[in-house]
């Protein structure tokens, strides 16, 4: 687990001490490169309390009180070792990211351990969110970050910073790490229910409805997720509310979300929408088929199935 | 979001700041101490009581009361004990208002400052160990501040052990840090403590109540051999203008910038004196001192009198002979030490002829006067009958029972009736040797007075009358133990037999020579004392104390981080090791090892990436499963294992 050496240029990066180094895939050990310590605003008011001390001594010639001063100063000076003990040695690799939908806070999961034999105390992390842990030795924990998300596709954590001020709080010892384990943001489901789309599967071939086989059998009360083509539009022209027709036979749940029917007015619009439509059609349990230009997912069910669908819309 | 601290630390806190203030209590006025203690227990109650905590107007008028407070007792907020009373007042109120974790920093920080105060009072090795324990507990409360799981042993200790780690740094700085002189500002003065000692005149019975205190007044060590017992005077101030009764010193500022020089012969003793607190700024070195350093001077009878301020200890080099003549007598100082309140009694001259022999003679009388004393039935007691009218011829002719100064003043007396000049000089003599240490120590209880005749040719020669009266408090001195186990000092109800007696006194001479260091080496390490031990060292201008500054403090860092952070690893299964190396050259395959992901499953996809190592990695699952899962694994086969790993290749 040895890191790439840095170039003086690089060591000297300013971002290097804020948002951390170039993101890597982790595991990362919290050696001296990545830890920083400086001192807190307590920090600064105990040197005024030591000098204070110290100028007590001096006026009274007292000389224990010059010792009790030396004793904080050499505590103070003692204390950087300790702090940067309280991070040193951690190991943080990020764990199995699991896909949201944009909009979602994105938890991005981190396992960090503790291999050394001295537990560690409130060792705070910061993405977005803040955690504040403790880590007996030699134990690991898995924590989960949120980060907010906006677009689909991939989106890297931000910088994850491991802080700690134990043991006294005069120091704040800080690591700025980033990684390489990206998060997989689905669209955003558009808001809007809109029946299912009519569609064909893009296999143009007219006068052969896909339902024709199908026997009618009945009406039932209109269902989220149901077909346009479905609605039986003379009870509703009656006032009796909106019914769907329903057929008999495997094929009448299969469904084709096609983008090049989707309405919208431009690709998010639509790629919105037919996210709605997968998680509609997931939950109501039909199998459904995506076409999206260059790419064909015949109609399936499932959870394999249904993450194909969003990762393909995520990334198109 | 209110600031909730927790019972712990509320506890660790109260209760750090309770210790913290408790030897206080002896030196703030006790309205103040009072309020504080007041304000404490209201703070402790409302741990379980978070209801009863004061509202703003409540703490604006407690803050009000204790202003008030601290102006009717103390009448200002400069000097030891306002500004100690200033800073409990503060810590007290403080402690009523916190509102988050800066207050709880400002709490301790203002508690450090107030455990600094008790220095200005006590500087015992005690009080010392004792601050140090408190500043332990405070430096736990800031570490439960800052840690989520805070245990009350774990925070203690995690204290202890950075107070260990941090005090060598401590003393290097505490020997290496430049001492300078501190102008004295006067309004920082406020000790009216009253100290038992000497005094500017000496009036029978003023030393009676000396004797019987076991106040130290200075230590001794000397650089060889100790003057025999009879030697041990040590020369305080000289007595010689008298109405009769007491006894002055005279006014010798006219002759003080010009003393004739003694002349010395014979061995001298070098010894380093080291003075406790005083009212008097009396150095009290044996008879005579030839050399003494910078910040003493002599005046113009052989007192060596100090510059500095006698309330605070301090350590003198000196050295003194015991042979010396300090030659003529000038004309005022002869009338001086001839003078008497008004004509002697009938009684009085008839005794001076008596003993006088021949004229000019002075030797003569002397010896006869002393020869009177020893046969004439005079006694020693420390407790005589008070002898208020004409307390000489009382003395001489009709108790004839007194001490040192009765003694040393009728001796003078009829030596000035003979028209010998003479004087009585007050001081010590005689002191404890402390066996461990190796020093003397020197009491109130060793105050004595002598007298000094000038005689032609030989200059000031001391006489003792006392000592021709009672030769053993010359001899062996006034031993406080003694005088404790016969009662005439008493502070413990105990009856104390020969054998707890001697190991009271072997005990408390092991404690007086750590005292003795503890005070030299600690209390008294000044800007005299570290140019002498720096200068030892080979350090004798700033550029060189700050390279050892800088060396020392990178030197004792480094063994600390050394220390500190070396890798804490526990010894690590030599089988995971093992497997750890084959992951990683699975990783150089491309391979992605998932935490969680069992040998097993490495394996079978480890054989899918690369089917033709599958036996191969195939063995190195089995022996790895077999050593760290099975009960039946053999020693040989953790050399099977590292012989497949180390032949691996990818």
């Amino acid at each position: 687990m040895t890191e790439a050496a840095l170039s003086l240029k690089q060591r000297l990066n300013l971002s290097r001490f804020f948002s951390g180094e170039a993101p890597t895939a982790g595991p990362i050990v919290l050696t001296q490169r990545r830890v920083f310590i400086l001192p807190t605003q307590r920090g600064l008011a105990f040197v005024l309390l030591i000098l204070l001390l110290v100028l007590i001594g001096f006026v009274y010639n007292n000389n224990l009180a010059y010792l009790l001063g030396f004793l904080l100063a050499s505590i103070f000076f003692v204390t950087i070792l300790h702090s940067f003990k309280a991070l040193a040695g951690l190991t943080i690799q990020p764990a199995r990211q699991q896909a949201v939908f944009a909009g979602q806070a994105g938890p991005f999961r981190f396992q960090i351990s503790n291999p050394g034999s001295q537990p560690r105390f409130a060792v705070d992390l910061t993405l977005q969110s803040e955690l504040s842990i403790s880590l007996a030795a030699e134990q690991s924990q898995t924590v989960t970050l949120y980060q907010p998300t906006r677009q689909r596709g991939w989106q890297l954590p931000g910088t994850l910073t491991l802080s700690s001020t134990y043991p006294l709080g005069l120091f704040r010892a800080w690591a700025p790490l980033r990684f390489d384990s990206p998060l997989l943001v689905y669209p955003k489901p558009a808001s809007q229910q809109l029946p299912f789309p009519d569609s064909d599967g893009g296999q143009d071939k007219p006068g052969q409805n896909r339902r024709s086989g199908d026997e009618f059998y009945g009406l039932r009360a209109y269902q989220q997720g149901d077909a346009i083509r479905q609605i039986h539009w003379k009870t509703f022209a009656k006032g009796l509310g909106v019914h769907s027709k329903q057929y008999s036979g495997a094929s009448s749940s299969e469904l084709w979300l096609d983008y090049q029917q989707v309405p919208g007015h431009h690709t998010e619009e639509r790629l919105s929408q037919l996210c709605r439509w997968v998680v509609d059609a997931e939950q109501t349990g039909l199998r459904y088929g995506l076409l999206l230009p260059g790419l064909r997912l015949p109609p399936d069910n499932g959870a394999t199935h249904y993450r194909n669908c969003l990762q393909a819309l995520a990334l198109f | 979001m209110p600031f909730l601290p927790s019972m712990r630390l509320m506890l660790f806190m109260l209760g750090s700041i309770g210790l913290i203030t408790l030897p206080h209590a002896w030196h703030i006025p006790p309205l103040l101490f009072g309020f504080f203690t007041l304000l404490l227990l209201w703070r402790l109650l409302c741990i379980w009581r978070p209801h009863y905590l004061p509202n703003r107007v409540v703490v604006f008028l407690l803050m009000l009361t204790g202003i008030g407070l601290l102006y009717s007792q103390q009448h200002s907020i400069f000097g030891r004990d306002a500004g100690t009373s200033l800073f409990v007042v503060a810590l007290g109120l403080k402690m009523l208002e916190i509102h988050g974790r800066r207050d709880i920093y400002v709490i301790v920080y203002l508690a450090f400052i107030v455990a600094v105060t008790q220095f200005l009072y006590e500087e015992s090795i005690l009080m010392a160990v004792y601050i140090l324990l408190v500043c332990g507990v405070l430096l736990a409360t800031l570490i439960t501040q800052n840690s989520q799981t805070p245990q009350t042993m774990a925070a203690l200790k995690t204290s202890a052990t950075i107070i260990l780690q941090s005090l060598p740094l401590a003393l290097v700085l505490f020997v290496l840090f430049p001492r300078l002189e501190a102008p004295h500002w006067s309004w920082l003065d406020d000790d009216t403590r009253a100290k038992s000692g000497l005094s500017n005149t000496l009036e029978p019975g003023s030393i009676a109540e000396l004797s019987l205190s076991p106040e130290l007044v200075f230590r001794v060590k000397f650089d060889g051999a100790l003057p025999p017992p009879s030697q041990r005077y040590w020369r305080g101030p000289v007595y010689a203008n008298t109405d009769g009764t007491s006894w002055r010193a005279p006014p010798v500022l006219g002759r003080e910038n010009n003393p004739d020089q003694p002349v010395f012969t014979g061995a001298t003793y070098d010894y380093t004196l080291m003075m406790e607190p005083q009212k008097q700024n009396w150095v009290f070195a044996l008879e005579m001192p030839t050399e003494f350093g910078g910040g003493l001077r002599r005046n113009g009878l052989y007192q060596l009198i100090t510059n500095k301020n006698p309330g605070d200890r301090a350590e003198y080099r000196l050295s003194s002979s015991p042979t010396y003549n300090t030659g003529g007598i000038s004309k005022t100082e002869r009338r001086e030490n001839l003078q008497l309140p008004g004509k002697p009694s009938e009684k009085i001259v008839t005794l001076v002829k008596q003993l006088q022999g021949q004229p000019d003679r002075p030797e003569l009388f002397i010896a006869n006067l002393l020869q009177h004393f020893r046969q004439e039935n005079f006694h020693y007691t420390l407790s005589p009958e008070a002898m208020p009218d004409q307390p000489i011829e009382t003395f001489l002719f009709e108790r004839r029972a007194g001490f040192c100064s009765h003694y040393a003043t009728a001796f003078v007396y009829l030596l000035r009736v003979a028209e010998i000049p003479a004087r009585v000089v007050g001081g010590y003599q005689g002191g404890q040797i402390n066996e461990v240490g190796g020093f003397l120590e020197i009491r109130q209880a060793d105050a004595h007075a002598w007298a000094e005749a000038w005689l032609d040719g030989r200059g000031w020669v001391r006489f003792d009358p006392t000592a021709a009266v009672a030769p053993e408090r010359i001899e062996r001195g006034v031993n406080v133990d003694l005088q404790i186990a016969s009662g005439a000092v008493n502070f413990s109800p105990l009856q104390l037999d020969a054998k707890t007696l001697s190991w009271l006194q072997r005990g408390r001479q092991l404690w007086q020579s750590v005292d003795y260091n503890w005070q030299r080496w600690i209390i008294n390490y000044d800007t005299v004392n570290q140019k002498a031990f720096l200068q030892s060292l080979g350090v004798d201008n700033f550029v060189k104390l700050g390279y050892w500054l800088l060396i020392s403090v990178a030197g004792i860092g480094g063994v600390l981080a050394w220390r500190l952070l070396r890798p804490n690893l526990r010894r690590q299964d030599p089988a995971l090791v093992l497997y750890r190396q084959f992951c990683a050259k699975l990783g150089k395959a491309g391979l992605r090892v998932e935490i969680g992901d069992g040998p097993q499953t490495v394996a079978e996809r480890a054989k899918e990436l690369r089917p033709d190592l599958a036996e191969a990695i195939e063995r190195i699952a089995a022996t790895y499963i077999r050593l760290r899962y099975q009960n039946d694994s053999k020693i040989e086969d953790l050399r099977v294992l590292k012989m497949l790993v180390t032949s691996f290749r990818v």
